[in-house]
């Protein structure tokens, strides 16, 4: 029988989130592969082995696609308007993140260079980056 | 696979009830059965299709709807894919039956929450995503289809008027549907003009929170020769599809497809031998107006970037080449989560028996259901066939 430990090469929901706030962005590799994911997982989805290792992740990356919350999940309620957003990390996988403060779609091109932020509010948050990030 | 056919289908009138989903689903089921011209003691079993009713602090709905029908001894398991709880009950009643385990079986969505305020109903759609890394990130259900609207914005030109000729498309299939939840004509000003809830998606690129059941009858070939009828003029299931896809809409490498809905329409079509054209119409998932173009386009009907220009021309109102939605579809006729995917089929049974009204699609004869939980982590396609 298989036995069930947690060891270090795992990460939990807990890790990841207290890893958010700590300023660390923590996800997986596929060690077979190279595949890399933000995920809570056990097997790697392009070639299905087991051998996942954790790993920290860039703080900079670009805005894939994104919507502007005027009506917001309760823990978000008083936050709005806010950008949530699908970032690719410059060094993998693709992340999500609010940036705050973005009322207009001007003020969010598609592409836009963006930077980790580490912070107490929840979720993951982001700030537009500056030239040269 | 033995042959399975829809024996009937009815529904509740969606909207805003005072009444529970045990309620609702009761006053569905009863009229599927006598529609059916059955017992209730011919049901095996059940599948009900619900989300949510925890949030009416009640779970374990089987056999609570299965004791209001007389028959508590029959077996009865809610199937929980989020919006495409009723495909995925459909299709499990369709493996049972197929596979000769059952003959005649009861599958009854239902959805009730309309006693959640906006706020509490925003979260619990949430609960649908991913909800670590989207719902807790900030994401709300309407959030996560905006991103879609401006990757396919940003992919094709798709433009938001175009997204609210879906809306305003649907908004006037509903008038003639007396079952629908909004009996109200918009103009693609009206939709311009509504707020922004999760831009570029505003409230009239919505559909509501609906209240509400509907309820089908499945059975096999020898059940139908058992109660006497021919298998002629009933509604044979000619093929089923299903998929799934990452929970997750983030790690997707194409934000303006749903993946398990591509693989979804190949296999019902392959299945039934049929290609696009066979279709005389179809109930798409539009629980937001971008949905509806995305769904053309996995399912084949349009190329890529191409079915906003079709909707805007008039290819798919009824009377169009391929009529879309004809109810009036989630926008419009309402989006009781569970009770959704088990409603298409009412209006693909209603519209092959030619009983439709006002909104009749001529001659139909062949008809597609899709219907997607959450942003693509389950799909399920279905064609049905009048024969």
């Amino acid at each position: 029988m298989t036995e069930l430990t947690q060891d270090a090469s795992e990460l939990t929901i807990k890790e990841f989130q207290e890893g958010i706030h700590e300023g660390k962005i923590e996800g997986y590799r596929c060690t077979n592969c190279g595949h890399q994911q933000i995920d809570i997982m056990e097997f790697c989805p392009v070639c299905h082995s087991a051998k996942l290792e954790k790993v920290e992740f860039s703080h900079f990356g670009s805005v894939v696609t994104y919507t502007i919350q005027l009506v917001a999940p309760e823990q978000f309620m008083n936050e709005v308007p806010y950008a949530w957003a699908i970032i690719q990390l410059d060094d993998g996988p693709k992340i999500t993140g609010w940036i705050p403060f973005i009322s207009r779609p001007e003020d969010l091109p598609i592409g836009q260079r963006v930077v980790f932020k580490k912070s107490y509010l929840p979720g993951i948050v982001f700030e537009k980056g500056k030239t040269g990030d | 696979m033995r042959n399975v056919y829809v024996l009937s289908a009815d529904t509740t009138k969606y909207g805003k009830s005072p009444l529970s989903a045990r309620e609702l689903a009761l006053q569905a089921s009863k009229k599927a059965i006598l529609d059916a011209e059955i017992s209730p003691a011919d049901i095996q079993a059940s599948f009900i299709a619900n989300a949510f009713s925890l949030a009416e602090k009640q779970g374990h709905l089987g056999p609570i709807i299965m004791s209001g029908l007389g028959i508590p001894d029959v077996p009865a398991s809610t199937i929980e894919s989020a919006c495409a709880s009723g495909a995925s009950a459909i299709r499990e009643a369709w493996i049972n039956i197929g596979a000769g385990i059952y003959d005649c079986m009861l599958v009854v969505g239902v959805e009730k929450v309309s006693q959640l305020d906006t706020i509490t109903a925003t979260t619990y759609f949430s609960f649908g995503s991913d909800f670590v890394f989207e719902g807790a990130c900030g994401a709300s259900f309407p959030g996560l289809y905006g991103a879609i609207a401006r990757s396919h914005i940003t992919k094709y030109g798709t433009t938001e008027e175009q997204l609210a000729s879906v809306a305003v498309k649907n908004h006037a299939n509903a008038m003639s549907n007396p079952n629908a939840h909004f009996h109200k004509r918009i103009s693609i000003e009206d939709v311009m003009k509504s707020p922004v809830i999760a831009s570029p998606l505003k409230l009239y690129d919505a559909c509501p929170f609906s209240d509400g059941a509907a309820a089908a009858i499945l059975c096999s070939e020898d059940f139908l020769k058992k109660t006497g009828r021919k298998s002629s003029e009933k509604v044979l299931i000619r093929g089923s599809g299903r998929a799934g896809g990452t929970g997750a809409l983030f790690q997707r490498e194409d934000l303006t497809t749903l993946n398990a809905a591509v693989m979804a329409g190949r296999e019902a079509f392959k299945m039934a031998g049929l290609s696009q054209k066979d279709i005389d119409f179809a109930e798409v998932h539009d629980c937001f107006t971008v949905a509806e173009l995305v769904a053309e386009e996995d399912l084949g009907f349009a190329r890529r970037g191409q079915a906003a220009k079709l909707t805007q021309e008039g290819y798919t109102k009824i009377g169009g080449e391929l009529p879309v939605n004809p109810s009036g579809g989630l926008k419009a006729k309402g989006h009781p989560v569970g009770a959704t995917g088990v409603g298409q089929v009412v209006e693909v049974f209603e519209q092959l028996h030619g009983k439709a009204g006002e909104r009749q699609v001529e001659d139909a004869r062949i008809a597609l259901t899709h219907n997607v939980g959450a942003t693509g982590g389950s799909c399920g396609v279905h064609i049905f066939e009048l024969t």
